[in-house]
């Protein structure tokens, strides 16, 4: 069936789910992201765990109801910013191709330290095939991507990648420990063995997403959702100013998703630039302090009050029919 | 009478026994380390085909120069194999089997082509097929031994890498590991391993020395460290035990056992023992959650 919805959760946060694509295949991970993050959000909002931006609490009600969107301080903000500090991610007029295939054209804007960019789009929309063209590893055809003011494969050692826990084979005999030690490996060179420094680092960076009680555990014994927070234990200890994180809330349980959200807050704060893909528009709206909305090539890159609006969604996924319901937005393809 | 202990060990006083197993625990050190890495990175089938590879390179390589010629043959090739096959994997086009196959016997064909045409086709065909454990001098314990120190150098040198491409190939590549360069050195070493124990077992029977004493120390453990070592006992217990029941067999009961093949029997035996050890404490484990989950919605009946 080709039905998807961008539904309410509740009055003060608005539950925006995508679908994984035009094909209409259901995502395995399509439940709990319908109803996971209801509950992620309102906790985050009642403990207040998470720095929220400011102008994200002020504009929620509003930015789903197309036309109501205001364009938002943030994007003055930003360019406020852009004469201050050099940029973490600048991206300019970039086009990525696998090969001679080209996958992801016009993309375009800044990301500052300490900010939170949500890469937003269907299944083969070009959000995993970004992040790659930031390390290095798929080439720009077209364009411009500098990564901390260096060419994307040069500033490796201060970016950190965080990759699905899924993808990684659980039965891999190899424990939590191990796993985020391999994170202080760039910068401990070759041959040489970790030190004392470096089990420090990962030790506080296991403590970081809660996890330091599990380190001798074998990782494939721990659930997806602890994972995948060992995984971002992995790439904090490895102290980034750049950090790239490929859909980690999918099939992610609520604690974990909070206690991922908590440890990105605690980065961010300290001034990494975190970039995510994810096809949560309500955790996207929730973290984020710009929106690369894509689909083959760039929809709108802006302050989440202006992407996550009806018109860019709709561009982004297909010709969907958009219906009103109070503060909500459901959007039915048929 | 003689006791366990002088069976596990008289038969090492004779000189030839001795050389089989100085050679025997080498290899067995040796092939049970790369074993690990090649279970970690599930290349067992590459190494099936830098075993098959090797062959004509061994043929060839004893046509030319005779016995000596055998090593720097088997070398040749196995350094041209591993890197062909490393660019063959790096492009991704190896998932076609039927390519493989055809591939793999080609090369076995060529190497059986000319062994062929000599007179003595049959026991040179075994030698290069099962090798001459019991007949290895003090040279091939030499190369043996030079190998593997070179071999586990690498390893050890560069095995935090090693395990981190294994484990996370894209988080490799993310940090700006040569991917590429990491395969071709591990592939490389195999390729040694195959050399080293390709006059004492063989090119067929190698497989089994990298393969089943690593298989055996992952059933027993989920910890790297007493996989690799546990891996290593298993490998050096199997060619002793080999051994010993090759030569009790063939002197006291006059029934001959080829010695390489009573090695791999051995570690199969051990392997075997190795899954029950492994059943045993799992299906305990598994009585108890089993137990505890029927406990508790017992005791949760009983609160409401």
């Amino acid at each position: 069936m080709d039905r998807w919805s961008i539904m309410t959760g509740n009055a003060q946060a608005p539950c925006l789910t995508a679908p994984d694509g035009p094909d209409g295949a259901p995502s395995p991970v399509a439940i709990p992201t319908t109803a996971a993050p209801v509950a992620a959000v309102a906790t985050a909002l009642a403990a207040d765990a998470i720095a929220l931006p400011d102008q994200v609490g002020a504009v929620i009600p509003d930015t789903a109801i197309p036309g109501a969107a205001i364009p938002g301080t943030a994007a003055g903000e930003s360019g406020g910013q852009a004469g201050a500090a050099p940029a973490a991610l600048s991206l300019e007029h970039a086009s990525i191709a696998y090969g001679r295939v080209p996958v992801l054209h016009g993309v375009h804007g800044v990301l500052h330290p300490g900010r939170t960019l949500a890469l937003i789009g269907p299944n083969g929309a070009g959000k995993s095939t970004l992040i790659k063209a930031v390390l290095g590893l798929v080439p720009v055809v077209d364009g411009l991507i500098t990564v901390l003011g260096r060419p994307p494969g040069a500033a490796r050692r201060e970016v950190a990648y965080v990759p699905q826990a899924d993808t990684l084979d659980p039965d891999f005999p190899i424990s939590v420990g191990q796993v985020v030690l391999m994170g202080r490996y760039r910068g401990i060179g070759w041959i040489r063995r970790p030190g004392r420094a470096d089990r420090a680092a990962a030790q506080a960076a296991l403590e970081a997403v809660g996890l330091a009680h599990r380190a001798r555990d074998r990782f494939g014994t721990l659930s997806g959702g602890q994972r995948q927070r060992v995984l971002l234990a992995r790439a904090i200890a490895a102290q980034p100013r750049l950090l790239l994180l490929d859909e980690p809330f999918n099939g992610v349980d609520v604690v974990s998703q909070d206690a991922l959200l908590a440890a990105l807050s605690t980065l961010t704060a300290a001034g990494t630039a975190v970039v995510v893909s994810t096809h949560d528009l309500a955790l996207a709206q929730l973290i984020s302090d710009e929106v690369c909305l894509l689909s083959g090539r760039q929809i709108t890159f802006g302050p989440p009050a202006e992407a996550l609006t009806a018109e860019p969604l709709r561009a982004a996924y297909g010709g969907a029919a958009l219906e009103i319901d109070g503060r909500g937005v459901v959007v039915t393809r048929v | 009478m003689s006791t366990p202990g002088d069976l596990l060990i008289a038969p090492f006083e004779r000189p030839f026994m001795y050389r089989a197993l100085l050679e025997v625990l080498l290899l067995g050190t040796l092939s049970a380390v790369v074993g690990v890495l090649v279970l970690l990175r599930r290349l067992a089938f590459l190494t099936d085909a830098l075993t098959h590879a090797v062959f004509p390179g061994v043929v060839i390589g004893f046509l030319i120069a005779g016995d000596s010629g055998i090593v720097p043959g088997a070398l040749l090739v196995a350094v041209a194999a591993a890197a062909g096959f490393t660019a063959l994997v790096s492009t991704r086009r190896v998932t076609e089997d039927a390519a493989m196959a055809m591939l793999l016997t080609g090369c076995f064909a060529v190497g059986v082509v000319l062994v062929s045409r000599r007179e003595s086709y049959t026991s040179d065909l075994t030698a290069f097929l099962f090798g001459r454990l019991l007949t290895v001098d003090s040279t091939d314990i030499t190369v043996t031994a030079v190998t593997a120190a070179v071999a586990l150098a690498v390893l050890a040198l560069i095995h935090k890498e090693l395990l981190l491409r294994a484990f996370d190939p894209e988080g490799a590549r993310a940090a700006g590991y040569p991917v590429w360069l990491l395969d071709l050195v591990l592939n490389l070493v195999i390729a040694l391993v195959v050399v080293a124990a390709v006059r004492a077992v063989g090119t067929v029977l190698v497989i089994a020395l990298i393969v089943i004493p690593a298989a055996a120390a992952r059933l027993l453990s989920d910890r790297l460290v007493v996989i690799v070592l546990a891996s290593i006992g298993l490998g050096v217990l199997g060619g002793w035990l080999g051994l010993v029941a090759s030569y009790e067999a063939s002197v006291r009961h006059e029934i001959r056992l080829a010695a390489g093949a009573t090695v791999v029997l051995a570690l199969v035996v051990i392997y075997a023992l190795a899954l029950l050890v492994a059943m045993l404490p799992r299906r305990s484990r598994g009585a108890r959650s089993r137990e505890r989950r029927q406990r508790r919605p017992a005791s949760s009946r009983g609160a409401t």
